[in-house]
């Protein structure tokens, strides 16, 4: 009856919620796009999902081991870093590179930290700046969707090599911004970016299927709307102002949102909130962020693609940006 | 007088937990236990500690005072039962760890007090002067009946430099599992309106308010309807406020009816306002108007084990477990002993500590009700999620202030405004990662007054 009563500290009762069901919402909601990817690549786009998921939990396995840690595979981060990181990786990829990719995603983004909660930067996006560090040929040769018939002259198709291999529509309008005319091919891209029929990365080439998966993050308010809808907001208008200075060498905002790993990052990267800011007005600073330094590296910079970068500069701003906007209490600032 | 239903009048921040008021709710006040024995602590309320008045082996009357201080926040505590003093001692107290407390042992033919004080038809508010009400708040040893048991004569006593115009009367009983006020106001309206134009007149507010939560459509009618019937001479406004946890904390209430914030490190009657729980209002009625002494209060006995769960009407200093028994103890293995609801309540060890006056309700909880996530789960790292910054009440960062103070960085904590936290729980309760953001929080201010102390 009343024997081994326990006494804690209050609230007694808690949410049925864990850490393990936040990843796990996560999961689902990047399925749409774990659908799309293997309808569009097929084989290449399972196996490089699988590979990347398999081993970023075996080095956080390992990693644990190493440090003499208790297992913290369960709360499902790592296969949720390792899905990211397969996402933002071209579908021909070789699978020793994902390998490596994965491995140092996890050991260095993030074990190396004090494991999940602690890291600073976006493991995913570590991995990925690492493997186009090391292997920049393999991380721009993109394969046409398998969906495409041979026949059909899709945008600076290159059918000679093994696979085939198309540029991405941002590597086009990098290439239309330089001849200073051209954009008009690329914007007419725009239907096939959204649905996915294009060449790019892994996950982030349908469009649809990444709406689909944050409509479900938002409505289990997993995720708060303040940084998608900040980085998309400062991306468009990025966009805007450029094509309504020369929409000859400019591509529409809306393309620019659709294509490359804008809406993966605005849905699903810079959305981690490990190394996002806390509060609300840093989340609206940190997305205006992403997405500015997004477009300038696609606009004015050398790389055709800027999330990574963009995502990772504003993570190492995070601290900075926490401290700035600091949550004063509902009753104002204790005068004693 | 309309009153809506339906609440608009909310606070940002919160949660909502399941309710779980079903069990109680439609449970009337009932006699609880003649126990044999009654500890009554000395220090039940915030502010100085009560000397005895009494000694080992001293007969005493019911209703006799038997503990007082000088000082003027504090509140003198009062026999419930006619006997002998037995023992003064140490008991458990559910906040101080262990207190002082006078033991009783009640007379064979000792009085048994009944729920049954009804506000006379004669009542003339014009009988009574401001002072003679605050007078008889202390006298009665009246103290906030909600939780914190701050004395309600420093409430209510008119100070010049901080003229109070609003009244708000505190019905919303946001804690789940708690009904005690909700059958109040279904039973004892007339008292609780009788206590409130005391409060009113002895405070000077020019305005009153009746706050209940839109989860008690039955409770707003009631009031409604007595207040009507009555004419309503105090234009006494009824507000349905959102139900939403801690809508009952007076901070939050008076964001939500008066729009307005109490400043950090205040309470509300240096802005002009008196909150007062519909039961402090009923005892002030009864303290007043027939002399009567503080040594009874309703207390919710509930959760899932309790084969006979209800609302009692028990003497102060009762022991939990006399009530448990009286409620015909519980069925299932309970995991957990709580004085006070789930979000709040404290747990505690020890089956003897005594109820006191600020005991709303004994909730007793299973492994079951109180989740899988305090017992199988351990804690995981913090993932920053921002839950807990989402539903503070109090606009506070949680997480940063209570892992600063896991990692014993106490003025970054205070950096963070730990000392504006009210400690409801809201960020532990969402928290995925299951840290006990609230217990470091609580921890971090006990640390930080425990070096004032020092320096002092």
């Amino acid at each position: 009856m009343l024997k081994n009563i326990t006494v804690s500290s209050a609230p007694h009762v808690s949410k049925p919620l864990s850490t393990r069901g936040v990843m796990l919402d996560v999961i689902i909601g990047l399925a749409p796009a774990m659908l799309a990817a293997s309808y569009y690549f097929r084989i290449h786009a399972i196996v490089l999902i699988a590979t990347c998921v398999v081993s970023c939990a075996g080095t956080e396995w390992l990693c644990n081991l190493i440090r003499k840690k208790s297992n913290s595979l369960d709360d499902l981060s790592a296969v949720v870093t390792g899905i990211i990181l397969a996402f933002s990786l071209p579908p021909a990829l070789p699978v020793w590179a994902a390998i490596i990719g994965s491995v140092f995603c996890i050991a260095i983004g993030k074990m190396v930290f004090g494991g999940l909660g602690a890291n600073i930067f976006n493991p995913a996006m570590v991995g990925r700046t690492f493997l186009t560090a090391s292997f920049g040929m393999l991380m721009t040769t993109w394969m046409v969707p398998a969906t495409i018939d041979a026949e059909v002259r899709t945008i600076a198709a290159d059918n000679t090599v093994d696979a085939r291999t198309q540029a991405t529509p941002l590597a086009y309008s990098k290439q239309a911004l330089k001849a200073r005319t051209g954009a008009e091919a690329v914007n007419e891209q725009l239907g096939a970016a959204f649905t996915g029929e294009i060449g790019g990365c892994l996950g982030e080439t349908s469009a649809l299927a990444l709406i689909a998966g944050v409509v479900y993050l938002l409505i289990r308010r997993t995720i708060n709307f303040h940084i998608p809808l900040a980085v998309l907001l400062s991306a468009f208008a990025f966009g805007s102002v450029t094509y309504l200075i020369d929409s000859e060498s400019s591509i529409s905002p809306l393309t620019h949102l659709c294509s490359g790993g804008l809406l993966m990052c605005a849905f699903f990267i810079a959305t981690d909130p490990v190394t996002a800011p806390l509060t609300r007005r840093g989340m609206w600073v940190f997305g205006i962020g992403v997405g500015a330094i997004t477009m300038l590296i696609r606009i004015v910079g050398e790389y055709p693609e800027g999330v990574m970068y963009s995502v990772l500069l504003m993570n190492a701003v995070t601290p900075l940006i926490d401290r700035f906007y600091k949550r004063i209490p509902a009753g104002g600032k204790a005068s004693g | 007088m309309v009153v809506a239903l339906t609440g608009k009048h909310t606070f940002p921040g919160g949660i909502h937990p399941p309710q779980k008021k079903a069990l109680t709710r439609d449970s009337q006040i009932q006699p609880g236990p003649a126990a044999k024995q009654i500890s009554v602590l000395l220090g039940q309320h915030i502010g100085a500690i009560c000397q005895p008045l009494v000694k080992k082996g001293d007969a005493v009357e019911a209703g006799q005072r038997i503990g007082d201080c000088d000082a003027f926040v504090s509140a003198p505590v009062h026999s419930p039962v006619s006997g002998k003093v037995k023992e003064i001692g140490l008991r458990s107290h559910a906040v101080l760890g262990r207190a002082q407390a006078i033991t009783i042992e009640a007379d064979e033919n000792s009085p048994e007090k009944q729920p049954s004080f009804q506000v006379p038809a004669d009542f003339d508010l014009s009988k009574y002067s401001a002072e003679q009400i605050c007078e008889a708040s202390r006298a009665g040893g009246l103290v906030g009946m909600g939780g914190a048991g701050f004395p309600t004569r420093v409430k209510l006593e008119p100070n010049p430099q901080m003229p109070k115009d609003n009244l708000i009367i505190n019905g919303c009983e946001c804690e789940p599992y708690i009904t005690c006020d909700y059958r109040i106001m279904l039973e004892w309206t007339s008292q609780i309106i009788a206590g409130l134009r005391l409060a009113k007149k002895a405070s000077g507010c020019s305005q009153a308010f009746i706050a209940i939560e839109d989860n008690k459509p039955k409770a707003i009618e009631v009031v409604r309807a007595a207040l009507e019937s009555s004419g309503n001479p105090d234009q006494v406004k009824v507000i349905a406020v959102k139900t939403k946890y801690p809508q009952g904390g007076e901070r939050q209430l008076i964001k939500a009816v008066l729009k307005k914030s109490v400043p950090s490190g205040s309470i509300p009657p240096m802005i002009g306002v008196v909150v007062l729980n519909v039961a402090t209002a009923a005892a002030l009625a009864e303290a007043v108007i027939v002399d009567v002494p503080l040594t009874h209060r309703v207390v919710t006995v509930t959760g899932e084990p309790v084969v006979r769960p209800g609302n009692y009407y028990v003497p102060i200093g009762t022991s939990v477990g006399d009530l448990i028994e009286f409620c015909g103890g519980v069925t299932q293995s309970a995991a957990k002993v709580v004085l006070g609801g789930p979000m709040m309540g404290i747990a505690i060890a020890d089956l003897e500590t005594p109820t006191t006056k600020t005991t709303n309700a004994v909730t007793i909880l299973t492994k079951e009700q109180i989740g899988r996530a305090k017992f199988d789960r351990r804690e995981t790292p913090c993932i920053r999620c921002g839950r807990c910054l989402e539903v503070c009440p109090e606009n506070l960062n949680p997480t940063r202030i209570a892992h600063a103070v896991k990692h014993d960085l106490l003025d970054v904590a205070e950096r963070y405004y730990m000392s504006a936290c009210m400690e409801c729980g809201c960020c532990s309760y969402v928290c995925p990662a299951n840290i006990e953001i609230t217990g470091f929080i609580k921890t971090g201010k006990i640390f930080v007054a425990r070096q004032k102390k020092r320096m002092a």
